[in-house]
């Protein structure tokens, strides 16, 4: 065992190591650079540390931070102050990204399965041998069933951009990414109105109406800070959820709206805008397409149906409009973020997008802004052409508005498992986890066993590494280095990062890039790959002049591009060059043009839904195991309201039973009045199947082993709360 | 291959109607389109010359585009064996990647 694994980030640990950053930053100018620490002369001789700048990677926000590194060992992670996207802020994940390094479950050399799937026996292998065989595995799936025959899955990491180049090289049109587990619903949709997907100034808005989000626990950056200033300068906030979330816990409103109801809400919205004209008939005039056949449709929608749907009453539902128009352009209807929630999710954002544009709150303070200019430039591969390959994507046929860069996970699964249109036999999944983040994990599972060679690289023995052929050990974020990333920050910025190694890779970890460039190799494709990445970094950076010192200087890059007005003389990225309230093409394919509403399953006596979502403590799988989050959140609990656990003899804190059409999972129910009767929630990142990992295993249930498998009608985004449970108290 | 197929049966269509004909653009193949147009086309367009890319033009700016093929400024050094087949190809690559197309390519 390395010495470094026995590193202990204790609590106390921290503290110190927080007490000399303190120091360290009175002392040496923090804001002018990383200046080496040096003690105060007066007072007790602190050890010296190190600052260097890294890049969070604990989610998908990419936080700026400062790493204090004493003796070769990470002590303390701290805020870049300079890192306005996270207005200087590093969250208890970012702080705790210590402990992901020093993980005494850490995967430390090379593994082949040397036993069932998923039973757990390891062999350990050299890398040239784990490299040899990956490559090997890869050419005889290549031979068999083509290159698409091979399958490729990235999570959202700084190097998933060298797997979907190594994708693309090898000949494989089947890339599929977290997207479809998350957000492709929300794209689709503020594509198909806006043109692309917005960014939300929620910093100068001054009236947000936000459904299906919990911006003040599942953090977004900026938007979870920039709201709560908003809120401070008068900004009104109403959430709707069917729980009391600490974010509707702080709003204004809450509405306990009924799961799959939003899209009643928002037609109501439009309904009364329209009906009572509280729009700006300029810039529907100039800006939007379809204004009259969406007033004709809205027509059958008024408050009263939306009280009828949504349970909430027509007279707040006339208000909240009413309110929202009033404090237009600089009010919003909260775009969100995972919206994989239901068959119909694409639709019921369009909704979303739909009262967005009557508010006139594109490219305006306090709207919905388009994305900024980065100034990336990207660096493409040029890739063979294999004629014999397969016509299109797996899942290219099983869904109308499917993205061509993302796929869908739960389409690409079926299609798998039903070996047609063509059978696909490999897999390289790189640090994203499926079987416990896609739903249905028995299904998972068959598609595991339907493979003929699976190669998972990752920090940690994940779930779906458990199941693989072969786990290779990748280092953590401050081991490496990365590309650069642009990052989106709405008003804040848009700007650039990169990160360098702030302690050597551990173990005989290997970065993502020298594995795919070792299967290239291996594969006669060396020539895709015959750069370093300092090598790339100077490409991507080509048209950003001294972008590269500033990054060494200040850790972050900000394009000065301009934040509003960005569409002044320029078109709609729409078919018809405008804000489609109608859309075009879903009527050409035969879609809705305008969001009807279908209500969602009725939920018998006895069962409930269940809805699911992470916290300001947790990313689904990324955070699991982690020794510091684990103290503040060791399980998952089920949140069932009193009345319906009174009727079902549960009490508090007692073990449950949860149980779907697709599994059932076991897990301490916590009883309480912040969920609709009708409604039980889960914590994502629990109910692991590894044996690999100490600290959470056995612990809670698993949303994946019980969530029922759906897909979005237009781009096959899952649908995971269209799973309806029972929950039983635990037999002892 | 079902793709080898499709390709000899788009060959003979070629050899059995008019040379001189005007190719009907669209429903090319897009992967083999962009392949070509990186081939092709980015050698100049990547860097050098203007920078085009699908994003560049919306779909309707490509159509215009490569109905008038004769018009465009790099005509003349287009490779010699590039096929009205390969033309497009590239075509429906930019056309169904175009700025305002359902799915725009990605860029940074």
């Amino acid at each position: 065992m390395s010495p470094l694994a026995e590193v202990k980030t204790t609590r106390r640990g921290l503290f110190k190591a927080a007490a000399m950053a303190a120091v360290g930053a009175a002392g040496s100018g923090l804001l002018g650079g990383l200046a080496p620490a040096r003690a105060d002369a007066k007072g007790p001789a602190a050890p010296p540390f190190e600052s260097k700048f890294s890049v969070c990677d604990m989610c998908f926000n990419r936080c700026g931070m400062i790493a204090r590194v004493q003796n070769g060992v990470v002590v303390k992670l701290d805020p870049n102050p300079k890192f306005t996207k996270s207005r200087g802020m590093l969250c208890a994940r970012g702080n705790a990204g210590v402990a992901q390094v020093y993980d005494p479950d850490r995967l430390r050399y090379p593994l082949l399965r040397d036993g069932g799937r998923g039973e757990g026996k390891w062999k350990r292998i050299s890398w040239d041998e784990a490299l040899d065989i990956a490559a090997e595995k890869m050419r005889q799936v290549r031979e068999k069933y083509t290159p698409s025959g091979q399958l490729f899955t990235a999570g959202a990491d700084m190097q998933s951009e060298f797997v979907s180049r190594f994708a693309e090289v090898f000949g494989s049109f089947n890339v599929t990414s977290h997207e479809s587990l998350c957000l492709l619903s929300l794209n689709r949709a503020f594509l198909d109105t806006f043109g692309e997907a917005p960014y939300a100034d929620v910093i100068n808005s001054k009236y947000v109406v936000m459904a299906g989000a919990n911006r003040f626990e599942a953090l977004v950056t900026p938007d979870s800070i920039d709201l709560m200033d908003a809120m401070q300068r008068g900004c009104k906030l109403v959430v709707l959820d069917p729980r009391h979330t600490k974010t509707a816990a702080l709003a204004n409103e809450w509405h306990a709206i009924r799961p799959g109801t939003d899209l009643a809400f928002m037609l109501a919205v439009a309904h009364v805008i329209i009906a009572e004209k509280l729009y700006d008939p300029a810039f529907i005039t100039e800006k939007t397409f379809g204004f009259d056949e969406l007033a004709a449709h809205v027509a059958k929608y008024p408050p009263a149906f939306a009280e009828a749907q949504c349970g909430i009453p027509a007279a707040d539902v006339a208000r909240i409009a009413r309110e929202l128009a009033a404090a237009a352009p600089a009010s919003m209807v909260y775009p969100g973020r995972r919206s994989s929630d239901y068959v119909n999710s694409s639709q019921i954002r369009r909704g979303y997008a739909i009262v967005n544009a009557l508010l006139g709150n594109w490219d305006k303070p306090g709207g919905l802004l388009a994305a900024r200019q980065v100034g990336l430039t990207p660096v493409p591969a040029d890739p063979p052409w294999y004629d014999d390959n397969q016509e299109d994507r797996l899942d290219a046929e099983m869904s109308p508005m499917l993205f061509e860069h993302d796929g869908s996970f739960v389409h690409t699964r079926d299609a798998v498992l039903s070996g047609e249109p063509y059978p696909v036999k490999g897999w390289f999944i790189f640090k994203t986890n499926p079987m416990q983040t896609a739903p249905n994990r028995k299904k998972t599972i068959k598609m595991m066993e339907a493979m003929d060679f699976v190669t998972v690289v990752d920090i940690t023995m994940s779930d779906t590494a458990w199941y693989a052929d072969l786990v290779l050990p990748a280092p953590s974020a401050l081991e490496r280095t990365d590309p650069c990333a642009g990052l989106q920050g709405s008003s804040a910025c848009a700007c650039v990062v990169k990160r360098d190694p702030v302690v050597g890779a551990m173990y005989e970890s290997r970065p993502l890039f020298e594995i795919v460039k070792g299967l290239a190799a291996r594969l006669d494709l060396a020539e895709h790959f015959a750069f370093t990445i300092p090598e790339y970094r100077a490409k991507q950076l080509a048209k950003l002049e001294g972008a590269e010192a500033i990054l060494d200087r200040d850790g972050v890059y900000y394009n000065p591009g301009q934040v509003y007005g960005v569409y002044e003389g320029r078109i709609f990225k729409t078919k018809s060059h405008k804000i489609e309230l109608y859309n075009q093409r879903y009527a050409e394919l035969g879609l809705d043009p305008l969001p009807v509403y279908t209500p969602p399953s009725t939920v018998a006596e006895g069962s409930f839904r269940l809805v699911i979502g992470r916290n300001a403590l947790v990313t689904q799988t990324s955070t699991q195991n982690n020794a510091l989050l684990g103290r503040f959140v060791p399980d998952n609990s089920l949140w069932i309201h009193p009345d319906p656990a009174a009727k079902l003899g549960i009490r508090d804190g007692e073990r449950v039973v949860v149980e779907s059409k697709a599994g059932k999972g076991e897990l301490a129910a916590q009883v309480t009045r912040k969920i609709r009767p009708d409604t039980v929630y889960m914590l994502s990142g629990f109910g692991t199947l590894s044996g690999g990992l100490s600290r959470i295993k056995g612990k809670g249930a698993s949303i994946a082993e019980i969530l029922e498998d759906a897909a979005d009608a237009l781009c096959g985004n899952a649908a995971m709360h269209e799973t309806l449970v029972t929950v039983k108290r635990k037999v002892a | 291959m079902k793709r080898q197929f499709v390709a000899v049966c788009a060959v003979a269509a070629l050899v059995l109607t008019s040379v001189s004909m005007s190719f009907a653009l669209g429903e090319g193949n897009a992967r083999k389109g962009k392949f070509l147009y990186r081939k092709n086309c980015r050698s100049c367009h990547g860097a050098s010359a203007s920078d085009l890319s699908p994003m560049s033009k919306t779909q309707a700016e490509w159509k215009a585009t490569f109905e008038k093929t004769d018009a465009i400024a790099c005509h003349d050094k287009w490779p010699a064996d590039m096929t009205p087949e390969d033309v497009n190809d590239i075509f429906t690559y930019l056309h169904d990647f175009a700025k305002d197309s359902p799915t725009p390519a990605k860029c940074s």
